[in-house]
């Protein structure tokens, strides 16, 4: 009787220890790659990934190359006309665009899955006015994809003015946290 | 001669003397029959042998193999969340008490759920526990010599005798040779004292067999593992004109595996030339589909010449282990959207839903958010082949032979800024003002002019729109190679039988020749066949001991025919 | 291409034609049954008490035991030869040609007493009867039949017979029926035939009229050559679990009989039950339908993998079909872990296999009809 009971217990714990297991085996091989993305990310000197470089054309037709921006901190933000957090960003930029100019910060707007009717109108109405690549099909997007995480727009890059990757803003940014991101990448106020 | 004799009747120390030749009752590793053999453990690692005695028997095996398929029942009858998110939903609203505690037990993700893996994991190391010594079993076996021949061969399931004129150790020479040359091992005695014998044993290769299926099977989940954790899955919807580049950004949902970098994607591009669906257009199946072409060019990595490709369902495109399937369609009317002033706000293609797969009836929503003087949206129906019914319009034929377009218009505020993130294909109506009380239908060219000078909505026309499934997935051949082992052990293991022959030859009551007996029998002969060929084997025995025979006779007859005229 | 209307004709006339061929042969397997063998089988069993429950234990599969016994009893051992064949074989008739076999030996002339090769399969149908011989004749033609049915479906929509459940059940019913005919005729086993027929019709009628589906060509999705590989694969299987469950079902009939008849509960000699073959040999018969048709199951499977990956991008989704199928075979597992276990050789195993084949028809009629998933081709609304 009394062994009985010992088995029944040693069994169940037995079974315990599988559903632990289980629960291990598949959290490692079945949770997915991405893990809650972090709102910032900074690297320091020395650890900075290089920037792409890339041409291709604005909204309005004109030719951009990357390379004509070396020498300047650049803001590189992906958006959409369509993209909720980012019409709710755009009035930030443009403050910031305007404000750092003077300081030698350039921005470049990477414009996704959009129209060129809807994004002109989305410039105007922000008043927007640094250039934006029109990236329908997700060239210069997967340039940068395969140096950094780049997964949803908003995403917010600023480049050094050797041309790597000074840190990521992901989501919806606010003032403090651009020019805070603009003064790690060697920006003086 | 020979009475059937089942075999079950004898002891497992039997192999020794002769009397169970096979050790028959050795189907199950010794001492797990349900582990009654042994006393009480005596201590902690007595419970650890007990416990791996107990995990590693069949009969754990058989209630882990009735398990694994319980489980996955509720897997197949209740929405699972990895594959109709949307139906899960629906279960939730349609069954508010009982979905909550479904899902506590983790019934809407079986397959992903800590107790199914339990099941499975505990089933394999079962597997792997019976199979590792068994392997080393057959590792030994395939070394030690076939037994010794029993002394009564007619207590064998099969046995047979015929007279021979050889001498007894002839009788068995010629017997052992047919055998050999049937590629049995053969054991022959040590000394002269046990008699004139030899023993042969065949069919190894059916426990190879064996061993091979259920390793290939731990092959095949180590591979869907593999595939789990380097792996990625993607979706894409692409409007005809339009393209993308295989990157994180441009996918619509994305489901990577743990160890995926974005590095690992492949940096291919592909464009939606255009897409052609042809239905049936006569006969009971009128309006079926009859085949899907998506006209795609894709370049394998930035820089390379475009090649075309011709999608289709059953025809996905490979781009360096990523493959491209074509899983979808529908239909993206293009509108333009003028304020009153004419500047253009928005002017494209729309992505619409189709609601009924049948005739292709479409929903979508266009958001214009950039409209003067107030944001505009609508909500649309599309129709490929309108007819109107009463004050309704409806499809009639999937294909786009009649298109039309029929729109509710909202002004006022999308609630596009509110922090709340929202799908491009729901309107949120709350902070907008409907513009007329009727739905608007429009025939491509036509323009809508909206009240309160809010602009103009044309209909240019339509596009099409395909989804893609992207997948990477480097468990595939693994699995598949795996798989195809396994069914190759399977036919091993059922094809062949392990099989044992013994003669004996004792010399004849008159003196003259020897009588050979001849003993058969096979390991779980269930699967059968062994009769036919120990009936066939004994033949040929007699057949090669009459012909070794025939040779020394034929001095004789010239003798006789001299000598008795 | 479009749809021969005519041949589609053809193929749906034959098919009636094959029911009503079909019926008429397993009202002659019921006269066999009924009227065939009733003094040979009482006299097997009266033999069969004479000599104790050994007799009806020790009996191997059908008549190859039968001719083993009475071969290796040596020429006019006819006594216990018959005993065992008539208590427990399949058929007491070849238990007679296969005595003077034993005594015609080989090597010409010598009196030797090996056991003796298995009577023509067919030689011994012939001589099993009138009954037996009408219902083997309507049961080729039947097949044939059949075979023009299938076969001119195929011509009809252009590519292989078994795109929806309606062609798909036409099909498998040809294969079990032809794979029962072998079966039959090599173990001589003609009391199953009212059984496995009867069913053959049952599914065939079912297929008429309730899940009848007109000629069509197919969905995109099932346009490919995968569709003669892994429904073919499945078509095969499932016709073989057919038989496998018919005999599963006849094994447990067998075995209650005789374990009352073991307990003293029930007479033996009387009734149906003794006409059917003991459940020793059911069980075997049954073993080795299943282990012909698992590995085909196991292929299928793999087969419908590879076709998923190529149509709907991945391998294995754990899609209804796909899951239920998973759950066919390890039940069909199970069973052949059942066999080679203490305690669950006997009826634990049948049960087993009928729950494996309810898992499949289960997954053939609803899961595919009812469950909504990406393998919702049966066609039937």
């Amino acid at each position: 009787m009394f062994r009985a009971k010992r088995r029944t217990v040693v069994s169940l714990a037995a079974v315990a220890v599988a559903l632990l297991a289980g629960a291990l085996v598949i959290t490692f091989t079945q949770g997915t790659g991405q893990a809650a993305n972090p709102n910032l990310v900074v690297y320091q000197v020395g650890h900075r990934p290089k920037a792409p470089d890339f041409t291709a054309t604005s909204l309005t037709g004109t030719p951009i190359s990357f390379s004509s921006y070396r020498g300047k901190v650049t803001v590189v933000n992906f958006w959409g006309s369509w993209c909720d957090p980012c019409r709710r960003e755009a009035p930030t930029l443009a403050v910031v665009a305007e404000q750092y100019k003077s300081r030698g910060v350039s921005f470049l707007g990477v414009d996704v899955s959009d129209s060129t009717a809807s994004a002109q109108a989305f410039i105007r109405k922000e008043g927007i006015s640094y250039p934006s690549v029109f990236d329908s099909g997700y060239v210069v997007t997967g340039d940068f994809g395969r140096v950094v995480l780049v997964s949803a727009t908003p995403t917010t890059i600023v480049v050094d003015r050797t041309g790597h990757i000074a840190g990521l803003i992901y989501g919806s940014t606010t003032y403090s946290e651009l020019t805070g991101l603009l003064s790690d990448a060697g920006v003086t106020t | 001669m020979t009475d059937v004799h089942a075999p079950q009747s004898q002891s497992p120390s039997a192999e020794t003397d002769g009397t169970d030749p096979f050790g028959i009752n050795e189907t199950e590793p010794a001492g797990t029959g349900g582990g009654v053999t042994a006393g009480p453990p005596a201590s902690g690692v007595g419970w650890l042998r007990w416990l791996w005695r107990q995990l590693t028997s069949m009969r754990t095996a058989l209630v882990l193999l009735f398990l694994l398929a319980l489980g996955s029942v509720p897997g197949s009858v209740l929405p699972q969340q990895g594959s109709d998110p949307a139906a899960v939903q629906q279960y939730f609203t349609a069954h508010p008490a009982l979905a909550p505690w479904l899902n506590h037990f983790g019934l809407f993700n079986v397959f992903a759920a800590p107790w199914f893996a339990a099941i499975y994991l505990l089933l394999f190391t079962s597997l792997v526990g019976c199979v590792v010594p068994r392997t080393f079993r057959l590792a030994g076996s395939a070394r030690t010599p076939p037994p010794r021949a029993p002394r009564n061969l007619e207590r064998l399931p099969h046995s047979g005798s015929y007279p021979s004129t050889l001498p007894p150790e002839a009788a068995v020479a010629v017997a052992a040779s047919v055998l050999g040359g049937h590629r049995f091992r053969l054991r022959r005695p040590a000394d002269s004292d046990s008699g004139h014998w030899v023993s042969a044993e065949k069919g190894y290769l059916r426990e190879v067999g064996n061993l091979l299926f259920h390793l290939a099977l731990l092959g095949v989940l180590v591979s869907i593992a593999l595939g789990g954790l380097f792996g990625f899955k993607a979706d894409k919807l692409l409007v005809e004109g339009t393209g993308f580049r295989d990157t994180r950004a441009a996918f619509d949902e994305f489901h990577p595996g743990r160890l995926v970098s974005g590095a690992d994607l492949a940096p291919f591009s592909i464009t939606l030339n255009s897409f052609s669906a042809s239905y049936l257009e006569s006969g009971q199946s009128r309006g079926q589909p009859a085949a899907f072409h998506a006209r795609i060019t894709y370049t394998a990595t930035p820089g390379d010449a475009p090649h075309s490709f011709d999608l289709q369902v059953n025809h996905p495109l490979d781009v360096d282990s990523t493959k491209v399937y074509l899983i979808g369609h529908g239909y993206a009317p293009v509108f333009k959207v003028t304020t009153a002033t004419g500047q253009v706000v928005y002017d494209q293609a729309t992505p619409f839903i189709p609601a009924n797969t049948g005739t292709f009836m479409s929903d979508g929503v266009v958001k214009v958010p950039d409209a003067a003087p107030a944001q505009l949206g609508f909500m649309g129906v599309f129709v490929p082949t309108a007819v109107r019914v009463g004050d309704t319009l409806e499809s009639a034929f999937p294909a786009p032979d009649n298109p039309a377009v029929s729109l509710i218009g909202y002004a006022g505020d999308l609630g596009m800024n509110s922090g709340v993130p929202q799908s491009v294909y729901q309107l949120d109506t709350t902070a907008m003002r409907q513009l007329t009380a009727a739905p608007h239908a429009l025939l491509p060219g036509q323009t809508w002019t909206l009240p309160g000078g809010n602009g103009k909505i044309t209909f240019v026309g339509y596009k099409q729109w395909v989804s893609l499934a992207i997948t990477y997935d480097p468990g595939q051949l693994p699995a598949l190679i795996c798989g195809m082992l396994a069914l190759g052990g399977l036919l091993l293991s059922f094809l062949i039988r392990r099989r044992r022959v013994f003669v004996r030859a004792v010399p004849a009551d008159s003196g003259l020749g020897s009588v050979v007996t001849i003993g058969g029998l096979a390991r779980t002969d269930a699967s059968g066949g062994f009769e036919d060929e120990f009936a066939s084997l004994s033949a040929e025995l007699a057949a090669a001991d009459a012909a070794a025979v025939a040779p020394a006779q034929e001095p004789e007859p010239t003798n006789q025919s001299e000598t008795g005229a | 291409m479009t749809v021969n209307l005519g041949l589609a004709q053809v193929s749906s006339d034959f098919l009636i034609a094959t029911l009503m061929i079909y019926s008429l042969a397993v009202l002659a397997f019921a006269g066999d049954f009924a009227f065939g063998r009733p003094r040979r089988a009482a006299a097997g069993a009266a033999a069969a008490i004479a000599n104790g429950k050994r007799a009806a234990e020790l009996a191997t599969v059908g008549a190859a035991g039968a001719v083993g016994t009475a071969g290796a009893a040596g020429p006019g051992a006819a006594g216990p030869g018959a005993a065992d064949s008539g208590a427990a074989s399949v058929d007491g008739a070849s238990g007679g040609p296969s005595v003077p076999d034993a005594a015609a030996t080989p090597g010409g002339g010598r009196a030797v007493a090996l056991p003796a090769r298995q009577v023509p399969a067919l030689a011994a149908a012939w001589q099993a009867g009138p009954w037996v011989r009408i219902a083997l004749t309507f049961s080729v033609v039947g097949i044939l039949a059949h075979l023009v049915a299938v076969v001119t479906r195929g011509f009809a929509v252009h590519r292989a017979p078994w795109g929806n459940m309606y062609e798909f059940v036409t099909a498998l019913t040809c294969v079990a029926a032809m794979f029962f005919l072998y079966v039959m005729i090599r173990y001589r086993a003609w009391a199953l035939g009212v059984f496995v027929m009867g069913a053959v019709v049952a599914a065939l009628g079912l297929a008429e009229t309730v899940i009848y589906t007109a000629a069509g060509p197919l969905v995109p999705a099932l346009q490919s050559y995968w569709l003669s590989i892994h429904v073919t694969a499945m078509t095969l299987a499932t016709g073989i679990f057919f038989v496998a469950a018919v005999l599963g079902i006849l094994y447990l009939v067998a075995e209650r009989y005789r374990a009352r008849v073991a307990a003293g509960k029930a007479q033996p000699g009387n009734g149906l039950l003794v006409r059917i073959p003991g459940s020793a040999q059911l069980d075997k018969l049954t073993y080795r339908t299943v282990i012909f048709g698992f590995p085909i199951w196991t292929f299928g499977v793999i087969a419908g993998a590879i076709w998923a990956d190529q149509a709907w991008g991945r391998y294995w989704g754990w899609d209804p079909v796909e899951t239920w199928a998973f759950i066919t075979w390890v039940l069909y597992a199970a069973y052949l872990h059942a066999r080679a276990t203490a305690g669950w050789r006997g009826r634990a195993a049948h049960y087993i296999n009928l729950l494996g084949f309810t898992s499949l028809t289960f997954n053939m009629i609803v899961v595919q009809v009812f469950i909504t998933g990406m393998h919702s081709y049966a066609g039937v609304s």
